[in-house]
């Protein structure tokens, strides 16, 4: 069978509902999509760590201390979790990390953003992990069959972390003016990058979809991201800074202003307002514990004399 | 450094699934990795791992009341956040009659359970 022949075969499988695992032939460009979108995710998660866990110490209460240390914990093992289903698809843990604080790949652009007060604490648990969530759900029927076991593990996770922005969200808005307003503003300066998080609209031929790494267009998630969480909000009394976003009741769909597409891709590209003073902190920490890689490895092997 | 399979059972009768991988020098840190990383919310009965390419289950010894921990971690589990659903309705019912509420179109899903509230 020539490659050509066993790409088609590959991909009629696909197409069929075959799910592949990690030993399995797979065409090259399969390969290196799937790699490509679950080192993205991987490094998303451990640098979604970052922006809550400099909250922890400023949490207004030990309950909330627990679930954001809690939470943290969780990201930085969806991490793990995530960056051991990319090895097997062929590039080492050590690779992917080095790539990553050294700005060479790419993570979420809301992890390039600044989380200022407790009402982005809040916005981040139940409107960023919403979003999450809604992507994730759409990957619980991936092709990649290793991807989809860590989808149905980081799923109830970011369930449960959707859960605590939620009480987050409730406290603030039955609160105080200045907790209302707390929160209202969390959203004023959030809800852009939250509509670039979905990307683009996605292409005509979307290489991830051909594949079924993913099963869902951009604007397909973004739609649901608005029908789940924009009554809600609405429910609360606060307002979304689109003055675009209605139901459109005649084409069964969201119209929204398209945003900024420029500042997306100067984010992703290493250019938001935290990703260097990020990827700096975990690129100090990857460089100073080298040591501790150096004793789970063994001792490298020295150089002939 | 070997790859090691994550293997759990759900609720007791049930076969061993893979769950997830580690990579560990050895069963005994494989084990600790897997307790650690797939069963922290205590997410099954027992669990165990098979280096990659072997056919050999290492079973855990932690049973299944200890996974997970045996202090109160409710704020980590979805036991913590039971009535949020509920309390969500609440302020929607107390912002609503202090008129505070965004009217505006929705999809149609969207509309029974917000006709329950508004007005």
């Amino acid at each position: 069978m020539t490659y050509d022949e066993r790409v088609a075969e590959f991909k009629a499988g696909i197409d069929a509902g075959r799910k592949v695992e990690a030993g399995d032939w797979m065409p090259d460009e399969y390969r290196q999509a799937a790699l490509k979108f679950i080192e993205m995710h991987a490094n998303s998660e451990v640098m979604g760590a970052l922006p809550e866990g400099t909250w922890i110490p400023r949490a207004p209460t030990l309950k909330r201390k627990l679930s954001l240390t809690a939470k943290v914990q969780d990201e930085v093992g969806h991490g793990q979790i995530l960056y051991r289903v990319a090895e097997d698809i062929g590039k080492t843990r050590e690779q992917m990390f080095d790539d990553l604080v050294n700005g060479r790949t790419k993570f979420h652009n809301v992890f390039h953003y600044p989380a200022e007060t407790w009402g982005d604490v809040a916005y981040i648990g139940f409107l960023i992990d919403g979003a999450a969530l809604v992507n994730q759900k759409a990957l619980l029927d991936a092709s990649y069959m290793p991807y989809v076991r860590a989808m149905r593990r980081i799923c109830p996770e970011e369930s449960l972390h959707l859960r605590h922005g939620e009480q987050l969200v409730l406290e603030l808005v039955s609160g105080s003016d200045a907790q209302r307003k707390l929160f209202q503003d969390a959203v004023n300066r959030w809800w852009q990058p939250t509509m670039h998080f979905f990307g683009p609209p996605s292409k005509q031929k979307d290489m991830l979809i051909y594949w079924g790494i993913k099963t869902r267009t951009n604007e397909s998630l973004r739609q649901e991201f608005f029908t789940t969480y924009v009554p809600k909000l609405w429910d609360l009394g606060i307002t979304v800074p689109d003055p675009g976003l209605a139901w459109n009741e005649e084409r069964g769909e969201w119209d929204w202003t398209q945003p900024d597409w420029d500042e997306f891709w100067r984010v992703v590209k290493g250019d938001g307002p935290m990703t260097h003073i990020r990827l700096a902190q975990r690129k100090t920490v990857w460089d100073t514990h080298a040591w501790v890689r150096e004793v789970f490895a063994g001792i490298p092997e020295q150089p002939a004399a | 450094m070997p790859v090691w399979e994550v293997l759990g059972r759900r609720t007791e009768g049930d076969p061993f699934a893979v769950v997830g991988g580690v990579k560990a020098p050895d069963a005994e840190m494989a084990l600790l990795l897997a307790r650690e990383t797939h069963f922290r919310h205590k997410e099954g009965v027992s669990y165990g791992v098979r280096r990659r390419g072997e056919g050999h289950i290492h079973e855990g010894t932690w049973p299944a009341n200890e996974l997970g921990g045996v202090t109160d971690r409710s704020y980590r589990r979805q036991e913590g956040y039971v009535g949020v659903g509920a309390q969500m309705k609440r302020v929607h019912r107390e912002l609503a009659a202090r008129g505070l509420v965004v009217r505006g179109p929705t999809p149609p899903s969207t509309r029974s359970s917000r006709d329950d509230v508004d007005d």
